[in-house]
Parts: C-alpha cells; structure tokens; sequence
C-alpha cells in the first residue's frame, strides 16, 4: 500500500551524553514521539561533530568518551509535528533544531496473519 | 587505427588440422593480420561443424577430431581490407572468406582516453533534491539487504550519489510497534539512504523504489547543490604546484 504527503521532516542535533531525566535524551524524544504516534522516527550516531557549546563530540574508543554527536530524523505531518515541538523545547537544553517540509511517499506492507504473528 | 563509423568484418573459416609450412594455419592468418597492423582479430575454435567437403567435424566423437572448425574474426577500414584480401585468400586456401559492411560504434583504445566521458550525474549543479530512504536493515530484497539493493540499483541509474546511516535507534513505517514495550522492538535496524539528484532522475527511479520497498518511508525535499566535486577528474586535470 502507497501513500503520498506533503509532511515536516525535523532534525535534531544534540548529544549522546544528554540526558533527559534517568534517560539518554534520544530515548526520551524516542519514547515522546511513540507516545504522540509519530509516524517515523530515527536516532543516527555521528562520528564526530560540533555543536552550539563548540565543544567537539566524538566517539573515540581510546577515552571511552560517550558524548558523540547525535541526530534524530523525525517525520510526521504538520499538526503531528507541532504537538511534539513544545516537549523539545523543554527536552533540549542545548542542540539545534532543524524542519523543513517535504514530500512523504509511505510504503505499507498488509498485514498478513503470519506477519501479526511475529 | 579504427574509427568510429563504416568497416568491413572479415570471418575466415579454417579447419583446425590445415597447417601452412608446419605452423597451424591460423596462427599464420594471425601473424599475418598482425604484421600488417590490422586493429584487432579474434581466433574462435568451434565445437562441432562441417564444410566444402562435407565431413562433420565434431568434437564428442571417439577418435580425436583435429579438424574442428576455426574462425577468425577482424574488423578494418574498407581500404585496408581490400589491400589485404589477396594474400588472405592465398593463405585461406581450401577455406572460405566472408565479409559484412558493419558499424564501428567505439574502436577499442590501447589507454583510456585523457578526457573521460563525463558522465551524465557529473553535471548536477544547483536546484536539485534529496531522497531519503526510511527502511529496516532487516529488510531483503533477492536474498540481498533491501539497503544494499537500493544503492546497486541508484548506482545502475546513474544517481549522483547515495549514502546510507544505520540509526541506533527508531521506529516507523518499517518497524510494527509493540504496544506495550514500545523500545524494545525498535532496537536494531533502522537504516536511511540518503541521495541527491535532480527532481527528474529520482522521480524516475521512484517506480523502482516502489517495487523494491515493501514497507518503509521515501522523504523528497528540495536542496542546493553547492559543490559536486569527482576526484577522477580532477586527477587528470593538472595538478597545482604545491598541495
């Protein structure tokens, strides 16, 4: 099954020593669009970057550093995206925020009995 | 050297047993076509055949066939072919000489050239979009990873580029929520292709996304090329006096 919308694709950079409550950030912003029934949400790892406190985050085996950059793609429609931004702005002390509209095309695979099963 | 455009292909069909002054008779042909600068000839030895004297020749039979059927193949400027057919037809004898008007398409070159053809996607520059591919990394495609698929077939189109992250984390289109532990089944594989081209090409290669992706999100958004940069190239161009 095909469907095609316009859409808000956002783009959260921040790090992956954040941490949100007893959480890494990226779980909690994670959790919070599980919560709203945004449609798609993904959590990169970079392997170095920068950020606004122009402190550098890498992940380097040799000091155990666990601060890399982090950045999460999250894409729903306007309205979704609109009831998540006022929790990002209470989550995210210090990152970057990115939207831009976009064009969705959504590909949903029927449900069979056997893939309910799995 | 060959040129692109009209030739003339020469087939000679010579029995692998003939012999000329104890040599086999091909690589005479052979050696002759080489000496006299012909671009390239093709030896091909056949499995079964038979000819003027209508004996067939085959290689399956008990006693050990040395007269299989041999062909050669050249391709020459008319010309040339015209200057070398009297000696050929000596030298073929019993065999027969064909010849067919053909078409150079490309004549084949001892280096690559020094200016490469550039290719179509180099010349992206400007307005153009960005492709972003949502799947599982699970997510197969002809016993192949859906992921590794998708590049091959971009790859295949000529798409300016295409790079794919594997997400620590996600859920979406791709991945069916579990209700009550909503992490726990969204823990490995989310994987996004990202790619830049211009709107038509990857609206072009979009039916193809539509058979190969059975589940998962394409996001299209418009970006500026600022720089698309090809290292081959700029190895050929002169290389500047200090790095």
């Amino acid at each position: 099954m095909k469907e095609q919308f316009t859409a808000r694709l956002l783009r959260i950079h921040f790090g992956e020593a954040d941490r949100w409550h007893d959480k890494p950030l990226y779980e909690a912003i994670l959790a919070k669009c599980v919560e709203l029934g945004i449609a798609e949400a993904v959590v990169f790892r970079g392997i170095e970057g920068y950020g606004p406190s122009t402190r550098i985050h890498r992940s380097s085996h040799w000091s155990f550093s666990k601060d890399a950059p982090i950045q999460m793609s999250i894409i729903d429609t306007e309205e979704r995206i609109a009831r998540l931004t006022p929790f990002l702005d209470s989550m995210v002390e210090e990152g970057l925020v990115a939207a831009s509209t976009v064009e969705v095309i959504r590909y949903v695979r029927a449900e069979t009995p056997a893939a309910t099963a799995e | 050297m060959l040129q692109p455009g009209q030739a003339v292909k020469v087939t000679i069909y010579l029995s692998d047993g003939a012999t000329h002054h104890g040599a086999p008779l091909y690589s005479t042909i052979l050696d002759f076509l080489f000496y006299r600068g012909v671009a390239g000839a093709t030896v091909l030895k056949g499995v079964a055949g038979f000819g003027a004297d209508h004996h067939m020749h085959a290689s399956h039979l008990i006693e050990i066939s040395d007269r299989l059927p041999i062909k050669i193949e050249f391709i020459e400027s008319r010309e040339k072919v015209d200057a070398l057919l009297g000696k050929l037809e000596e030298l073929a004898g019993t065999g027969l000489i064909e010849m067919q008007e053909t078409t150079v398409a490309k004549p084949a070159q001892l280096t690559k050239s020094k200016q490469p053809l550039t290719p179509a996607h180099l010349k992206i520059e400007g307005k153009a979009q960005m492709m972003r591919i949502f799947i599982s990394e699970e997510d197969r495609w002809k016993s192949k990873p859906l992921h590794e698929a998708l590049v091959e077939a971009m790859r295949a189109n000529d798409i300016a580029g295409v790079t794919v992250y594997r997400g620590i984390l996600g859920y979406g289109a791709h991945r069916r929520l579990h209700k009550d532990k909503p992490l726990v089944s969204t823990h490995h594989g989310s994987v996004m292709l990202s790619a830049v081209d211009t709107a038509e090409k990857l609206r072009a290669f979009l039916p193809l996304v539509d058979q190969m992706v059975p589940e998962g999100l394409v996001v299209f958004s418009d970006v500026d090329i600022i720089k698309y940069a090809y290292r081959a190239l700029e190895t050929n161009a002169p290389k500047p006096a200090q790095e």
